[in-house]
């Protein structure tokens, strides 16, 4: 548990609350709250062998990977769904074998994340017996129920070192505030040993209690303000998801050479002010004006 | 009216759920998605809608978005699911449908989402499964659907990996394995529609009309049933049409086709 009373952190303070070799649990998912500063953050310092852990997801990972931060993968997904399609970055590294890929399921991982929220050394899924997961996994097993005789797999519990999550609004002790889909976040809070947040704004607390306390502050450990620190992922009530910066990341994403002049341009040669001057103060302005009507919503996806 | 098979193809898939099911679709599958909102809107106003990667309950979307978690899909829903409330529910066998595709579907609906090829060095690398591995096995009936069968490479003999389970795998059948669900029901694809016979193989029941069975056998690598009174896709009526419009201002459907098989037009009879 998280005790101090302030724990705001500079971004820079918070990506180096992740260490080389770290399994690391990405908040999130596909367009939406995904840590993207935090990201960013990791690779402007150099991050290395990273082992990350979630659900679906996109953008986050296939940076990491293009920057050679990731090791291993444990996702359930990574992709650009139907729009933009396969992970150019990610495809790349697991075709030619220099990322591990450990694909995961959604109802595994958050399984294992209940157990290790439990303190219980296993639990039970329903599936997998007759797919090909376990040929990736050769950590679970098999056992008989002691009621009932079924045979089922069995999965250990998954303790993330660090979740990196990010939330619209937060406060100074760390609580943090989040739309639903919360995906596995508070999962994730309760299992990792620690959590990393970054927020759009830092509000006071009764706002936030007004609002409802997504995740408690006792279970975060650092805390940096970032305005638009998901983008290009959504966050909502801010910002809705820009698929076009997100395009311009795939549009460079062809050749690994091309992918790093991205990097350089975007992420390494700046900072987070920087990103965002560099995106635009009227372009990400625009994504906040989702909420004016549904032709300028409908709009940003067009 | 003329209308394209994208069109057509999502009703087909709208059809077959049965009002008052509770019906779930993936994330990455617009097809299936705005399928469900026309079969809210049409035939089974009493189902219960679960919207992909936002776990909201009966929305009413103002459009279909290129992304399945943006907030524009709970709008109008009074409640959304957490995460693991849906998966539980799909666990425990309280979701009766859900839509699957994949990069690779056998014979016996067992679907391959995560590598074309070797696994080490894959040829491929899909995306992945999210959720379904797991309740594949659990959820009460599975619509397939793919848009690439014309292809070749998707309908195959067997899957390279198999992410999640159709009738039968080199593991035993369902039961052999202790599973509640039903399995795959139907297998719709853009040329034509198949459901599953007594031993869990795809049996060919419909086709499109500008397709023939030879179509159908040079593009599947399995063998497949063919129903003795194959017939010819059900038409559109209007009301459907103008409910896929409606839902799908910014066409996403159509992101899942080739091109070319966008150019494949049909009338309606107006009447």
């Amino acid at each position: 548990m998280f005790l101090d009373p302030d724990k705001r952190v500079d971004l820079s303070t918070a990506a180096g609350m992740v260490a080389d070799g770290d399994v690391v649990a990405l908040g999130g998912g596909l367009s939406a709250r995904l840590p993207m500063a935090l990201i960013r953050e990791m690779i402007r310092q150099g991050r290395r062998n990273l082992h990350v852990v979630g659900s679906a997801h996109s953008l986050d990972v296939d940076m990491l990977v293009a920057a050679g931060a990731i090791t291993v993968c444990e996702e359930s997904y990574v992709g650009f769904e139907q729009d933009f399609g396969l992970a150019p970055a990610y495809r790349r590294a697991a075709e030619s074998g220099t990322i591990q890929v450990k694909e995961s399921c959604c109802v595994t991982i958050l399984t294992q994340l209940r157990a290790a929220e439990m303190g219980v050394p296993f639990l039970p899924v329903r599936g997998i017996k007759g797919t090909d997961m376990r040929r990736l996994h050769p950590e679970y097993a098999e056992m008989t129920c002691p009621f009932t005789g079924e045979v089922l797999v069995v999965v250990p519990p998954l303790r993330p070192d660090v979740a990196l999550l990010h939330a619209p609004l937060g406060d100074t002790r760390g609580n943090l505030y989040m739309e639903q889909p919360y995906v596995l976040d508070e999962h994730f809070a309760s299992a990792a040993r620690s959590v990393v947040a970054t927020v759009d704004k830092i509000v006071a607390t009764e706002e936030l209690v007004e609002r409802g306390i997504t995740i408690p502050a006792h279970l975060v450990r650092g805390v940096a303000e970032v305005p638009f620190g998901a983008h290009p992922a959504s966050s909502y009530p801010h910002y809705a998801y820009d698929r076009s910066a997100t395009g311009a990341y795939i549009r460079a994403a062809g050749t690994q050479e091309s992918l790093e002049s991205y990097l350089d341009e975007w992420v390494r040669s700046t900072d987070e002010a920087g990103y965002r001057d560099r995106q635009g103060s009227a372009e990400l302005e625009r994504l906040t004006t989702w909420s004016e009507s549904v032709d300028a919503w409908k709009g940003l996806f067009a | 009216m003329t209308y394209t098979i994208d069109e057509w193809f999502v009703v087909a898939l709208a059809r077959t759920i049965r009002d008052r099911e509770v019906v779930f679709h993936g994330f990455g599958s617009p097809c299936a998605q705005v399928a469900m909102h026309v079969a809210r809107r049409t035939h089974a106003p009493d189902m219960l809608l679960i919207e992909g990667a936002m776990y909201a309950i009966n929305p009413d979307p103002p459009f279909i978005p290129p992304t399945s978690n943006d907030n524009s899909l709970k709008q109008g829903a009074a409640y959304s699911m957490r995460f693991e409330e849906f998966f539980d529910a799909a666990s425990r066998g309280d979701v009766d449908r859900m839509f699957l595709s994949g990069g690779q579907i056998d014979g016996y609906g067992n679907t391959n989402v995560t590598a074309v090829g070797p696994l080490d060095r894959p040829k491929v690398k899909l995306g992945g499964g999210g959720g379904g591995c797991n309740i594949s096995a659990t959820i009460g009936q599975l619509t397939l659907w793919t848009t690439r069968h014309r292809s070749g490479r998707t309908l195959v003999s067997s899957c390279d990996f198999i992410t999640d389970i159709g009738h039968v795998t080199p593991a035993g059948d369902r039961k052999a394995l202790g599973y509640s669900g039903g399995g795959p029901q139907w297998l719709v694809t853009e040329l034509g529609i198949f459901d599953y016979d007594g031993s869990g193989i795809a049996r060919l029941r419909e086709m499109w009309p500008d397709v023939t069975e030879d179509d159908v056998r040079s593009s599947t690598g399995f063998e497949f049933e063919v129903a003795s009174d194959l017939g010819t896709v059900e038409p559109l009526s209007p009301a459907e049409l103008a409910a896929v419009r409606a839902i799908d201002p910014l066409g996403v459907r159509r992101s899942e086709f080739d091109p070319g098989e966008l150019q494949r037009t049909f009338e309606v009879a107006l009447h």
